[in-house]
């Protein structure tokens, strides 16, 4: 039997397809402003190179109650399950998505207990990061540069403050590594303090597409003074939770 | 005389109130008429709402043509009681409506209370009849943001402030009477109706009988399945502030009648097995009712509201008295009984949320802050320690009266519901 996670994120949409609890076919592709057609795409993408059918479907992310199959059920939820797979002794989970941030906490039976998101602002979320990061046009030498460059403070968290912020200071000739440091180190403590008002994780557990910036999980620990650990393919818990609540 | 002619004589701007008022049939429409398992009692509100920017405000006008006079308040500590017994009106004001903020923002910061934005936008667009209609606005030193923006309505319509006390010690007790005591002769003045010990005793029992029935239907949720929707009884305490106090408590009644049958017949609004969500923070002035919509689209069903649309309205009666003196001295001390969060410290709350949550058998507490509401937003620290120290489910939201966020927040109560189910 093959059960199946759809989920419909802001940024990109990803599909975790389950052989009884193995996974037999992960996709990402990115939404486009339109994650229900990207879901779509997604599910008959899978039916035309596989042969085995899905028998059941959950769907998840903010584009789950457009979409028109599936069982549905949020992300928080489903990436409480796909986290508690891999690392059912961490109760916290950090998730940096593209449209928000949250932090999640289970118990040690999977079962979750308490959570909190960002406000509705793009403050502290993927998205920002990405906005940003896309203003500076980085070559990927500049990028390794950041890892030990000096982190230049950055202080607003507003999405359009923080890019004037960066340009001001690109005007006046900080180095470009000094400026991404710091904006990934501003980051971290705003994330930091978002777990902390829940509790204080010896081990957090980090998620989302968020997850893939190295620099930021290295702020992260020093912040949070304790360990993270990254699933796999961070970008896939709730996608692959949402599998396992099919 | 029709509606349009008596919006006229209040001066009111016709134009932008039709645009006001156009889209609000089919949003009642959808969020209460169609709505299924309602009680037949929810007949006389509806039709309240159907005309609500007309019948009252006759009723109003016409009191206003034999000489009484029209107070607006926008605080549950204000003695209603005192202004009732001179034969004039009191009424609460709506403040709930996205509509007017950006007007209210003209005037004052755009990071202020939506409550009070949109107060004073309601005024300066000139598109509230009740407003139109009011002699005086009496307002009270709740928090800073509304204490100041008196001074700015006052430029407008003449307000009157009474200052409530931060903490509740005797001897805030005694300035929050003399406070009283000062509102009553301002009220005698003004209505030029002296209070007699019949007049006042008569106020009293009206709004008593009020509250009375309010906390009757607020009892019958404690039941399962919920014999009510828990937006259909937010739309009645949103109405309690301004409908004849009357009238308006044998409606109540009459419902609670028709409550009594379904309990007895087990029969719900929502099904046995709906998640029981009590709804704590700030209060949802007419026509706020997004948070509940969102809950009971979501499944669930909300049992309570520890706020000033709500339990902290009614849950105190004042103590009936054989002397004016005495009546007066009760009628101070029955807001002082209520817990908001301007009060320093605020105990006794969540005391109230613990008691709420237990005897309406709640699976979840929601605590509700308006954007930029400081006392409300700070205690939400000791609301959430609290539910985990009691061990309640809890979700903490923040939103305004806009309709933009309900996809965010019809997520956190969608996980919060799958959490209670497990």
């Amino acid at each position: 039997m093959r059960r199946a996670g759809l989920d419909l994120g802001s940024v990109n949409t990803k599909l975790v397809v389950l052989d009884q609890e193995e996974r037999a076919y992960c996709r990402v592709i990115p939404s486009r402003f339109d994650s229900v057609q990207a879901g779509i795409a997604l599910l008959k993408e899978y039916s035309q190179r596989e042969e085995e059918k899905i028998d059941k479907l959950v769907v998840t992310g903010y584009g789950r109650v457009n979409f028109p199959e599936g069982r549905v059920i949020t992300e928080i939820t489903c990436q409480g399950r796909g986290c508690h797979e891999d690392f059912p002794e961490y109760p916290f989970i950090l998730d940096l998505g593209g449209q928000d941030a949250k932090v999640i906490k289970k118990n040690s039976v999977g079962k979750i207990v308490q959570f909190i998101m960002n406000d509705k602002c793009a403050a502290g979320t993927g998205r920002f990061l990405d906005v940003i990061l896309k203003g500076l046009d980085l070559t990927s030498a500049e990028m390794d540069l950041a890892a030990e460059a000096k982190p230049m403070a950055i202080n607003s968290m507003c999405t359009v403050f923080a890019e004037s912020e960066v340009i001001t200071m690109l005007a006046k000739g900080v180095p470009k590594p000094e400026v991404v440091a710091g904006l990934f180190k501003s980051t971290a403590k705003r994330l930091a303090n978002f777990v902390q008002s829940m509790g204080q994780p010896e081990t957090l557990i980090f998620t989302g597409g968020g997850a893939h910036y190295l620099l930021l999980v290295k702020f992260l620990e020093q912040e949070l003074k304790g360990s993270i650990v990254i699933p796999s393919e961070p970008e896939l818990t709730a996608a692959f939770g949402a599998a396992l609540l099919a | 005389m029709e509606n349009r002619e008596l919006w006229e004589r209040l001066n009111m701007d016709l134009d932008k109130h039709d645009e006001f008022l156009a889209p609000v049939p089919q949003i009642f429409t959808e969020l209460f008429l169609n709505r299924e398992n309602r009680p037949a009692g929810m007949g006389y509100f509806d039709a309240v709402v159907g005309d609500v920017h007309g019948i009252r405000v006759h009723e109003l006008y016409a009191m206003k043509e034999t000489g009484a006079k029209v107070f607006s308040t926008f605080c549950v500590y204000v003695p209603e009681e005192i202004v009732v017994a001179t034969g004039s009106a009191s009424i609460g004001l709506c403040a709930g409506a996205q509509f007017t903020v950006p007007s209210g923002e003209k005037v004052l910061p755009r990071n202020l209370c939506p409550l009070i934005k949109s107060t004073m936008g309601f005024k300066l667009d000139r598109i509230c009849p009740y407003f139109q209609v009011s002699d005086w606005v009496i307002g009270e030193t709740t928090c800073d943001g509304k204490k100041k923006a008196w001074e700015l309505l006052n430029e407008h319509i003449p307000t009157y402030v009474m200052e409530l006390p931060q903490k509740k010690n005797e001897k805030d007790a005694r300035l929050w009477e003399e406070e009283v005591r000062e509102f009553a002769s301002f009220i005698e003045g003004e209505t030029q109706v002296e209070l007699t010990k019949e007049n006042l005793a008569q106020g009293i029992e009206k709004i008593n009988n009020k509250r009375k029935a309010l906390q009757r239907l607020a009892e019958l949720r404690k039941h399962n399945p919920a014999p009510i929707h828990g937006l259909d009884v937010l739309l009645i305490n949103q109405l309690s502030f301004f409908d004849d106090p009357v009238r308006f408590a044998a409606q109540v009644n009459a419902l609670c009648d028709e409550l009594d049958e379904r309990v007895k017949a087990k029969v719900g609004a929502a099904p046995a097995d709906a998640p029981r969500i009590l709804v704590t923070g700030t209060p949802q002035p007419l026509p706020a009712w997004k948070l509940h919509a969102l809950i009971e689209k979501a499944g669930a069903v909300v049992v309570g509201e520890e706020t000033c649309t709500g339990e902290r309205y009614f849950k105190d009666l004042t103590e009936p008295a054989d002397t004016l003196t005495d009546m007066l001295a009760n009628i101070s001390k029955r807001p002082l009984k209520v817990n908001c969060a301007c009060f320093t410290p605020n105990q006794g709350r969540l005391e109230d949320i613990v008691t709420m949550a237990k005897n309406l058998k709640a699976d979840a507490v929601i605590d509700f802050n308006l954007q930029f509401c400081q006392p409300y937003g700070v205690e939400g620290y000791f609301v959430g320690k609290e539910m985990e120290k009691q061990e309640i489910p809890f979700l903490r939201l923040e939103s305004d009266f806009s309709e933009e966020d309900q996809g965010q927040l019809m997520t956190r109560i969608e996980a919060l519901i799958e959490m209670i189910r497990g």
